[in-house]
């Protein structure tokens, strides 16, 4: 039977790097992104377009993740949390840092992908399914400007783990991706060389991996792994 | 060929603004051939690019149902459909459930109208031997039909809706020039704001006009001869934008008849007026219109042969089959875009 996955924030980056990745190996895709017009290109360039339903959207809209769930049906192998948002740039000091942009940060970076595990939970539990959520080195190391992103990405680590030991028939993980070249990795740090970090499709690949053996434990670095170039 | 079958899903009963959404909030589905996504209205700018076209249909919506008195003194709805070059109105007399036309009618039959005005039923249109769903017929005194219907008339409205409407309900936001009888529905999710957006993205904006007559949904018949201008500026930049590669997306089925009826086999779309009784199928596929932003809509034979002319048949059923179940249909539902 066909494999499902739905995959957030997947018009670019990590998120469109895995997309590839599994629409390659013919599974049947549900991606989202804000933007209709670039996650509607995006699809067109996936290798199987004709098994991806695409919805436009933000994971922080309640209705929206309904959609999700509605579009990914009974059974679901694996729910990518992907789609994050970096809050303000330059990325300020935690004396400058909005009250209401850290809210949106956990808005979107730590309430969306609960609440997405808790919309598709049923046919999660249905495929004995995985659930990745993207998190970053910044959710451990205090970095000078990261604080609103890495609080938001700590609290996910620590759903994620909570997640593993309530419900331990799911797959439940958080990744780590390291720094990749992106465009989030490029408003975050304009000045990186793109040359100097890893390939989003490299990455995916290292994931996807790591995915198809037993997990290590509920968080993962991909720095640990084997990163093939 | 005959049209595909398509499921009915949930119906739209009444203005997304009275289920909480903006005009623009309603869904859109982009149905390309290597891809379909789901999408709001409000995202239309980012799915067409710069140099694409859109053209609009700028007839405005009258309030075109009257409540008549029969000789046997049922009150019954009647729609007017249009008013011909010498006069007559097209009218289509509903049955007194207001649950389709009524058709044993018979020349002669005189229907009493607000405001002292008698309507005597003549001939069948458009085919005066075979009388079916429309009459045309003489208004006496004569009146003039916009004013007459501003100040007796409420807007048409068919079953699946709640409750009355208002005019601005069936009003699209760029609606000029008063004619129809029904609102060229497939434009209505347009806001001010989303038409400037469109400009600033590059995707000019032009408009033709084409007076939309009645429907009479339970019949599924196809459309009867409508009036329609195509200006000059449109046409213009509809064959230049064909020429350039890009697309011209017809806002609506009414904006197809209408861009159709004046391009021809040589591809060239010009400026032109008149009455039109073209219908799109296999045999016409069209020629000008390369996108379609379309509502939900019965699934009659002759909407979606035109579809079909435009996105072919492998879209349209992508099309439907993905929106089975979870789009609302009909004129305050949700949106389709065609990208074949």
């Amino acid at each position: 039977m066909t494999s499902t996955a739905v995959i957030t924030g997947a018009s670019r980056g990590l998120g469109l790097a895995l997309a590839t990745e599994l629409s390659q190996r013919g599974w049947r895709l549900v991606v989202d992104a804000r933007d209709a017009g670039r996650l509607d290109s995006a699809v067109a360039g996936l290798p199987r377009p004709d098994l991806v339903t695409a919805v436009a959207g933000d994971v922080a809209d309640p209705a929206h993740r309904a959609a999700l769930a509605a579009a990914a049906g009974d059974s679901l192998d694996l729910l990518v949390n992907n789609a994050s948002a970096l809050g303000p740039t330059p990325l300020p000091p935690l004396a400058d840092l909005p009250p209401a942009a850290l809210e949106d940060l956990l808005r979107t970076n730590t309430v969306a992908p609960l609440a997405l595990v808790q919309a598709v939970l049923p046919a999660l539990r249905r495929a004995g399914g995985t659930v990745v959520s993207l998190s970053s080195d910044a959710a451990v190391e205090p970095y000078p400007g990261w604080g609103g992103y890495g609080a938001s990405k700590a609290a996910l680590d620590l759903l994620t783990a909570v997640l593993a030991v309530e419900d331990p028939a799911l797959r439940v993980v958080a990744v780590d991706p390291g720094d990749m070249a992106t465009d989030m990795h490029a408003a975050a740090d304009p000045g990186a060389d793109p040359a100097d970090l890893a390939a989003p499709g490299d990455v995916a690949r290292a994931l996807l991996r790591l995915l198809d053996g037993d997990l290590p434990g509920a968080r993962v670095r991909v720095g640990d792994l084997e990163v093939a170039r | 060929m005959t049209a595909v079958a398509v499921p009915m899903g949930a119906e739209a009963t009444e203005p997304p603004e009275r289920r909480g959404l903006a005009r623009d909030g309603v869904r859109l589905m982009a149905v390309r051939p290597g891809s379909l996504t789901h999408a709001r209205f409000s995202d239309l700018p980012g799915l067409l690019e710069p140099g694409d076209l859109v053209v609009v249909n700028t007839s405005a919506t009258l309030p075109a149902r009257l409540t008549a008195r029969r000789a046997d003194g049922t009150d019954v709805p009647v729609h007017v459909s249009t008013t011909l070059d010498d006069g007559t109105w097209v009218v289509e007399v509903r049955r007194p459930g207001d649950d389709g036309p009524e058709t044993g009618l018979e020349p002669g039959a005189a229907l009493a109208l607000p405001g002292g005005v008698r309507l005597v039923l003549r001939t069948g249109f458009p085919d005066p031997t075979r009388p079916g769903r429309l009459w045309r017929a003489a208004a006496d005194p004569a009146v003039a039909v916009p004013a007459y219907l501003a100040r007796h008339g409420e807007p048409v409205r068919y079953r699946h809706l709640r409750g009355p409407l208002a005019l601005d309900d069936v009003q699209n936001v760029y609606a000029t020039e008063p004619g129809s009888a029904e609102n060229a529905s497939a434009g209505r999710p347009f806001t001010d704001r989303l038409l400037v957006r469109l400009l600033a993205r590059g995707v000019p904006v032009v408009p033709l006009v084409l007076h939309a007559g009645v429907s009479s949904p339970e019949l599924h018949e196809p459309p009867a001869p409508e009036r329609y201008r195509v200006p000059e500026v449109t046409a213009r930049l509809v064959t230049a934008t064909r020429a350039a590669g890009r697309r011209v997306v017809a806002v609506g089925t009414t904006v197809t008849r209408a861009l159709e009826t004046v391009t021809g086999e040589d591809g060239v779309t010009r400026p032109g007026a008149g009455w039109t009784d073209l219908v799109l199928g296999p045999d016409r596929p069209a020629r000008a219109v390369t996108g379609l932003v379309t509502g939900l809509h019965e699934p009659e034979a002759s909407h979606l042969l035109l579809l079909e002319a435009v996105a072919g048949r492998d879209l349209v059923e992508r099309a439907y089959a993905a929106a089975a179940g979870t789009y609302l249909w009909h004129e305050f539902g949700d949106s389709m875009l065609f990208l074949p």
